[in-house]
């Protein structure tokens, strides 16, 4: 074993990141078959979706580069979905409130702030 | 696949009670500086999954093989989150983690159990785990290519083949009879029709068909009030009227909240009524029993413009711009001859097609 003292907290959110970005791909190839169907607007949101995930995939890869913008991006990304869910959340929707939901869409975006949150000096 | 199994909610409180425990019992061993911190989380997330797996045994001691395995899982990520400092840390856990989320997958995919939110919770909770367990960190020199490239591979892949695993098994396998129609919750009720249940189903057919007859002309319609959702290109839309759903008349023959329309070349042609509850979850009167069971329409992910709907992924995500939402209970009643019957949750798409070739 080696001792550590460099912070793997960026290698930490690139793995959050890559995880997040893996979501939004789902989340985008799941409307294909809605928009095959005839969804039209659908087939634009989930390609929305993809770019957000080949986004959020090259913002871990600045992450884990230590890219002061790419932190600074990231964390601005996650505080705007955090407070899209916490909207959804509260709005008497019908929105899902399960565990899974409560892990995605809000514990992942406060982890990956709260890591971020004291590392400035860790990127250049 | 968005219930939690009654058997499976005391794995879901033992893994919340583990996070405190294992991030203490962190805190108090000195060798935590001799590892990256991303070691220490993945550790704690192995210790989560492994306490919900050994709080499921107790529920599944019926299920022998089960609960051998939940045992093993459970004893074999509370000792490798115990045991950082090992040599051969990475490659067991990655191997434990690995195995498990293939071994549950092909449990499920062989029908020995069915995807809960415990479930894929932990699934997510391991994929985390996973790629904290891979993911080299700067100072470190063994095996960075190899790490890198099991992780830029198992992490996408393993999401990938978890998630549609899981959404199959669940559209094609749903874990109770009131979820047998994908996205929806259909109304508890008794197996079979009495015949009071039949000939009430069969008046409340027979009276919403003479109520809405005159809305086959969809001008008609429109000067009631109702007014046409979602794309036109559809084969079939649903004309809301916003002043009877306000209202809340309950499953009111003269007042039904909703038309159905096909959307055929020659113009709309009616399909049938629909009731709509004003409140999710308040399920209407069902006086066939079974014939007229209502129906609640759950995580589906809505487009704000166009009024497109796709249904929620196993991950609880929705397209971007997508909004996830659960519609009050509502009921059917198709005044064309409907191969599911009078009060199916769908009109059977071989019908519509049919209307508008005719």
């Amino acid at each position: 074993m080696i001792a550590h003292s460099e912070s793997s907290r960026p290698e930490a959110v690139f793995v959050l990141l890559l995880l997040q970005s893996m979501l939004w791909t789902v989340a985008g190839l799941s409307a294909i078959p809605f928009a095959l169907a005839g969804e039209v607007f659908m087939l634009g949101l989930g390609l929305a979706s993809l770019l957000v995930a080949l986004a959020t995939c090259l913002l871990a890869i600045g992450v884990l580069w230590r890219r002061r913008r790419a932190r600074r991006w990231v964390i601005a990304v996650e505080i705007t979905s955090l407070v899209g869910s916490l909207i959804l959340l509260l709005l008497p929707i019908g929105a899902n409130h399960g565990p899974v939901a409560l892990m995605t869409n809000l514990a992942l975006p406060i982890a990956v702030i709260l890591l971020l949150r004291k590392q400035r000096e860790a990127f250049s | 696949m968005f219930n939690i199994a009654p058997d499976h909610a005391i794995g879901l409180y033992f893994g919340l009670l583990a996070l405190p425990l294992a991030l203490i019992a962190i805190r108090l061993r000195p060798a935590r500086h001799l590892v990256p911190g991303t070691v220490l989380a993945a550790s704690v997330l192995m210790a989560m999954s492994g306490a919900i797996h050994l709080g499921l045994i107790g529920t599944h001691r019926e299920e022998t093989i089960t609960a051998l395995l939940f045992l093993f899982n459970g004893v074999a990520y509370i000792l490798l989150s115990v045991a950082f400092t090992w040599r051969w840390w990475r490659p067991a856990s990655a191997g434990l983690l690995v195995a498990t989320l293939l071994g549950y997958l092909g449990y499920i995919a062989l029908g020995f159990d069915s995807p809960d939110q415990v479930a894929v919770a932990t699934k997510l909770l391991e994929l985390t785990a996973l790629g904290l367990v891979l993911v080299p960190v700067r100072g470190e020199s063994r095996r960075r290519t190899r790490r890198w490239a099991s992780l830029g591979v198992a992490l996408p892949a393993l999401t990938l083949i978890t998630a549609s695993t899981v959404w199959i098994v669940d559209l094609a396998r749903p874990a109770d009879a009131q979820h047998a129609h994908a996205g929806a919750l259909l109304q508890a009720t008794n197996e079979v029709a009495t015949p009071e249940q039949n000939s009430a189903a069969a008046r409340l057919y027979a009276e919403t068909k003479a109520a809405i007859l005159k809305y086959q002309d969809p001008k008609v319609a429109y000067a009631a009030g109702y007014r046409p959702g979602g794309p036109s290109n559809m084969p079939s839309s649903h004309w809301m009227n916003q002043r009877y759903v306000d209202a809340g008349y309950v499953m009111d023959p003269h007042r039904p909240q909703g038309l159905v329309y096909a959307n055929t070349k020659h113009g709309p042609v009616l399909l049938g009524a629909m009731f709509q509850m004003k409140r999710i979850g308040q399920f209407g009167p069902d006086p066939g029993g079974p014939l007229t069971a209502w129906h609640q329409h759950e995580n589906i992910c809505v487009t704000p413009v166009g009024l497109e709907f796709s249904l929620m992924t196993p991950f609880a995500t929705c397209p971007l711009g997508a909004i996830d939402v659960s519609v009050p209970p509502m009921l059917h009643v198709w005044i064309v001859d409907n191969p599911g019957g009078p009060f199916a949750v769908d009109i059977d798409e071989g019908v519509v097609k049919s209307i508008d070739r005719a």
